[in-house]
């Protein structure tokens, strides 16, 4: 397992060296922006632990890039900054999980695994259907290559019409799909999140089939990306 | 002013109406002493023009009368008028009379029929007779007090019209002339709810520097607290890495020296998170003018929860009308929503709720539920104190729901804990709501 450490701090580097060595993990380690950019997007690591405040390059700024230049490492934010908007700022950037510090050891440890592990499971195909793209693996989606902020629910709904692409999906059947059975909602849910998915993806994406349900499509003239 | 220059205005009518009655009567008197004549002791008057000097108890009387040795008097010839009675001036009217002889003195009395009586007297001689005698002549003086009656209530009258008229003319011009202050102060109070950014009104020429340092205030209000905000973050980011540093050397290294450090870096953690969740409060709810979307930072909030738990597994349903803001800003939202989501997160089973709907006038509500173990009511008000942590093997950091009641109160709102009818926790925050 090889794992790149973007950390500006010596000693807190030192430490975590010592911590992940001792785990079994081999570390390389980057202490700006620019040098953990660079390594990152050249070397093929099964995780990275990035810290927000670098020198040169700020931390979301080398992971929107990773992102945009399709590196799909699995990244763990390690950072100080505990705001729940910067939080979400490092989750839109692409982040995988985030840890604020101070922090112990065993619980990066503990993270880091399960990122690792969540990585490397089984392979599933894609999804696409015109502009859209899902990857199931890492329950993420986008549109024309821009990463879309899906909250479970959303994301169920779009991999069930996109697994049946084609088809007209009746409201009853998405429900049942959306829901364990214990958690029934009223019965405009499905507009209600059908709603808010076309507000992501692009309102006519999905079409209303009147009386029958929903049905997802590619745009006119759009071929499968 | 008005009811002073009413009396005036009354008393100089008095002055004119009496001035006037006594001119007639002065001029009574001249004709009886010019015409006056003696025959043989006996006084002979001249006949009046006046006829109401011939009718009994007419109103107009004269009469000429001799002064005794005491100052009494006793007519010597009288208008037919005054018929078998006589006037009878008071003593000091006599006095002042005989004091400056050809000159009238001016007293009230009564005629026979127990009218009022303007009278007049002045000492004079008749050519034929050696003792000086008294003409008097005296009339009603109804028509006087009629006349001053009638003024008075003109003067009245005029004078409320033009009162009533002063002050709605000074309403009218208070009304129009501060027109714009009263737009200004709307202008204001739409900003301080959050309805608006800033003042747009145009304003005159006298008004718009003072709109215009509104702005600047507004904009310095924001200005501040964010760099106070800032403030704060650098600090704790600053410490947050060496304590983190002391705390894993530490650790590594046991020994006396390890166990003091541990302790006081562990202090030094508490502080640190104490004091920057309070200034992060404090500066807030103070900033006017913003409001945020509450659907926005529901969705962006429940996806990351999604992501910190999704070795968990939890599944976020929020639920927010379109077009509910939330008055304040946009971090405190995402604090409150972030720790009150995350505390749902660490104790629910697999599932949390979240509804935020418009409440009264001008609040809303956000309940968050979840599926967990949920809290006994004695333990309530525990987890509401600040830094307490009610299960230390729990990750997070524990100030999650104390940090959301201070932020909620920071904005006159509140929580509330409550048992869910999912079984698990029920906390209902209360917070301003932005006009849409």
């Amino acid at each position: 397992m090889r794992i790149l450490l973007v950390e500006d701090d010596p000693d807190l580097s030192r430490q975590l060296k010592l911590a992940l060595g001792d785990a079994g993990y081999a570390v390389d380690h980057a202490a700006d922006g620019e040098e953990g950019h660079f390594l990152g997007e050249t070397e093929p690591y099964d995780a990275v632990i990035l810290d927000l405040g670098l020198p040169k390059i700020d931390g979301v700024s080398v992971l929107e890039k990773w992102r945009r230049e399709n590196v799909a490492t699995p990244v763990l934010i390690l950072t100080a900054r505990d705001n729940w908007s910067q939080k979400v700022a490092g989750f839109d950037a692409g982040a995988d999980d985030y840890l604020t510090k101070p922090f112990h050891t065993e619980e990066l440890l503990a993270r880091l695994r399960a990122l690792v592990r969540r990585s490397a499971g089984h392979a599933s195909p894609q999804l696409s259907c015109g502009g859209m793209r899902l990857d199931p693996r890492a329950a993420r989606a986008s549109v024309n290559g821009e990463p879309l902020r899906l909250t479970s629910l959303e994301y169920r709904l779009l991999h069930y019409m996109m697994l049946h692409q084609g088809r007209v999906i009746s409201r009853t059947e998405l429900v049942e799909h959306l829901y364990d059975q214990d958690f029934d909602r009223d019965s405009n849910t499905i507009e209600v999140f059908i709603g808010r998915v076309r507000k992501k993806i692009g309102p006519d994406r999905i079409e209303t089939v009147r009386g029958l349900g929903y049905r997802i499509m590619a745009l006119e003239g759009e071929t499968d990306a | 002013m008005l009811v002073l220059a009413g009396f005036g205005l009354n008393h100089l009518f008095l002055g004119a109406a009496v001035e006037r009655f006594e001119a007639g009567l002065e001029e009574s008197i001249r004709g009886l002493q010019a015409e006056t004549t003696v025959d043989e002791g006996q006084v002979y008057a001249p006949p009046m023009t006046d006829v109401r000097a011939y009718r009994p108890y007419s109103g107009f009387y004269w009469q000429i009368a001799g002064i005794d040795q005491g100052g009494g008097v006793s007519p010597l010839v009288k208008s037919r008028s005054l018929w078998d009675s006589q006037l009878t001036p008071p003593a000091d009217a006599v006095r002042r009379a005989q004091a400056r002889p050809g000159v009238s003195v001016y007293f009230e009395t009564r005629d026979p029929l127990g009218k009022p009586l303007h009278a007049a007297a002045q000492l004079g001689s008749i050519p034929g007779r050696t003792a000086p005698v008294l003409f008097l002549a005296a009339e009603n003086r109804e028509s006087i007090d009629q006349a001053l009656q009638r003024f008075a209530y003109i003067i009245a009258a005029a004078l409320v019209i033009l009162g009533v008229g002063l002050i709605l003319a000074v309403w009218l011009q208070v009304r129009i002339g501060l027109q714009p202050l009263f737009r200004l102060r709307r202008e204001v109070a739409q900003v301080r709810k959050g309805k608006a950014e800033r003042l747009v009104g145009e304003y005159p020429a006298e008004l718009s520097p003072l709109a215009g340092e509104l702005n600047a205030l507004v904009a310095y209000n924001q200005d501040v607290v964010e760099r106070q905000r800032t403030h704060v973050g650098n600090l704790a980011h600053a410490l947050k890495t060496p304590i983190s540093v002391m705390l894993t050397e530490a650790r590594q290294q046991p020994g006396d020296l390890a166990d003091v450090v541990s302790r006081q870096a562990e202090a030094m953690r508490g502080h640190v998170e104490h004091h920057l969740r309070r200034a992060r409060a404090a500066a807030r709810a103070q900033t006017i003018g913003e409001r945020t979307d509450v659907s926005e930072v529901l969705d962006e909030l429940a996806v990351t929860m999604e992501r910190i738990f999704q070795e968990k597994g939890v599944t976020i349903d929020w639920r927010a009308p379109d077009d509910l803001c939330f008055r304040g800003e946009r971090q405190d939202l995402q604090e409150l929503v972030g720790n009150v989501l995350e505390n749902a997160g660490i104790w629910c089973r697999r599932m949390v709720r979240v509804n935020a709907t418009p409440h009264e006038s001008d609040w809303l509500l956000l309940t968050v539920e979840d599926d967990g173990p949920g809290l006994p009511a004695d333990r309530r008000a525990e987890v509401l104190k600040r830094g307490a942590r009610l299960d230390e093997s729990a990750p997070g950091s524990g100030l999650g729901l104390a940090i959301v009641d201070e932020l909620a109160r920071a904005y006159g709102g509140d929580l509330i804990l409550d048992d869910s009818a999912m079984g698990g926790l029920k906390a209902v925050v209360k917070l301003p709501r932005a006009e849409s």
